[in-house]
């Protein structure tokens, strides 16, 4: 392992002085500020780390979506003031926090400075794996186990998101005109980078989820510009939103009575396959998203 | 100190800043904030340990991905139980 350039050690100090900074500020403006900040050092580091389609998927639901969420947040109640914590759990706090430091240090230590094993075996299998970019092969063949299960924790999150909503979603209305005009500029744009990120997903950085975010980005720009069906939670929205875990337990089960066994895809038509089931989780991860943003801009009001 | 330890030790600081500050802010939204704080130092370990051969290993990668997606949604249901819980009804309840 090469050693540490004055590049990395101003990164990691970046990194570590911003984190700092998204905790330790007592408003919420100024952490929520600082985080979204931290995404961008963030993204930089996974440059660095040769993580392309982590750095895409950062962008679009690190900060993206997840950035949306907490900036809505703030525009719904920004003059909360911060409390602070007691003394005592303060000092505690740092204790705990300073041995559980020093452990982990040790832990990871000790890992040892050999490769993995498993991009050899990656590289070894690609080829009949429904996708020639290894990452995209692992979320959706050799590892698809937990993708479902993440689609399913979409899903769970989705639910208890709307579960909290006591009055039907409105869209808002009036909408501003800047912001109409500026939707319709945005909703073609992410609408194209978000099928083409699905595509091109099979043999270079993208696919499903940085899709999915685009199509959810798309959805909540048209739910702010007061487009009725995106604010829909309907019978559509939810049958979108379970459709990724459905279409993954129904390869789940063909595979498992008509084929080798659970999620083992034949080589013939796993490119088929793979494509299929990422379009669906695709459209379904956006959807999901959507419905969580639109269950938060209504979380809030009481029913009249 | 090479790359890999600077890298390594940086991930368990995020994470026990997150960690720390997750259970110390009174403040709900600054919790939710923290806890990302926290996911990003978990992923700077898998990505850094997932530099050590020649190429990046794929299978850390998906893995942090999948993370990634989690995250979001997981903040988007926090922060529907944060408004939730600020609702003004509830403010006015003894």
């Amino acid at each position: 392992m090469s050693p540490a350039s004055v590049l990395d050690v101003v990164l990691a100090a970046a990194v570590l002085a911003v984190a700092l900074v998204a905790v330790l500020l007592p408003s919420r403006r100024g952490a929520v500020s600082a985080f979204l900040v931290l995404g961008v050092v963030l993204a930089v580091l996974w440059a660095r780390l040769d993580a392309p389609d982590i750095a895409l998927a950062e962008a679009a639901l690190g900060s993206g979506v997840a950035g949306a969420l907490l900036m809505d947040t703030l525009t719904a109640d920004p003059a909360r003031p911060g409390r602070r914590a007691g003394r005592t759990a303060v000092v505690v706090g740092l204790l705990a926090g300073a041995v559980a430091l020093a452990a982990l240090t040790v832990v990871v230590r000790a890992v040892p400075d050999e490769p993995s094993l498993l991009p050899a075996a990656v590289a070894e299998e690609i080829h009949g794996a429904g996708a020639d970019h290894a990452v995209t092969a692992v979320l959706l063949n050799f590892r698809s186990l937990d993708t479902l299960l993440e689609a399913a924790v979409l899903v769970f999150a989705a639910a208890g998101a709307g579960a909290l909503v006591r009055t039907p979603v409105r869209a808002p209305d009036p909408v501003p005109a800047p912001v109409t005009a500026l939707a319709r500029v945005l909703l073609p744009a992410l609408v194209l980078l978000g099928t083409w990120l699905l595509l091109a997903g099979t043999s270079r950085p993208g696919g499903a989820f940085q899709a999915g975010a685009m199509f959810a980005g798309a959805l909540v720009v048209a739910f702010v510009a007061g487009a009725r069906f995106a604010a829909s939670q309907g019978t559509a929205a939810r049958a979108w939103t379970v459709a990724g875990v459905l279409a993954f337990v129904a390869l789940a089960a063909g595979t498992a009575m008509l084929g080798q066994g659970w999620l083992v895809l034949d080589p013939r038509w796993a490119g088929a396959a793979v494509l299929t089931v990422e379009t669906v989780l695709a459209v379904s991860i956006g959807v999901g998203l959507a419905q969580v943003f639109v269950a938060n801009s209504e979380a809030r009001r009481v029913p009249s | 100190m090479t790359r890999l330890e600077l890298l390594l030790a940086l991930g368990c600081a995020v994470l026990v800043v997150g960690l720390v500050a997750h259970l110390l802010a009174r403040d709900l939204v600054r919790r939710v904030v923290a806890l990302n704080v926290a996911s990003a130092g978990v992923m700077i370990v898998l990505l850094v340990l997932a530099t050590r051969g020649t190429e990046p290993d794929p299978v850390a990668q998906a893995l942090v991905l999948t993370g990634i997606v989690i995250m979001a949604a997981i903040t988007g249901l926090a922060l529907a139980l944060v408004r939730r819980v600020e609702a003004p009804e509830d403010e006015e309840a003894p």
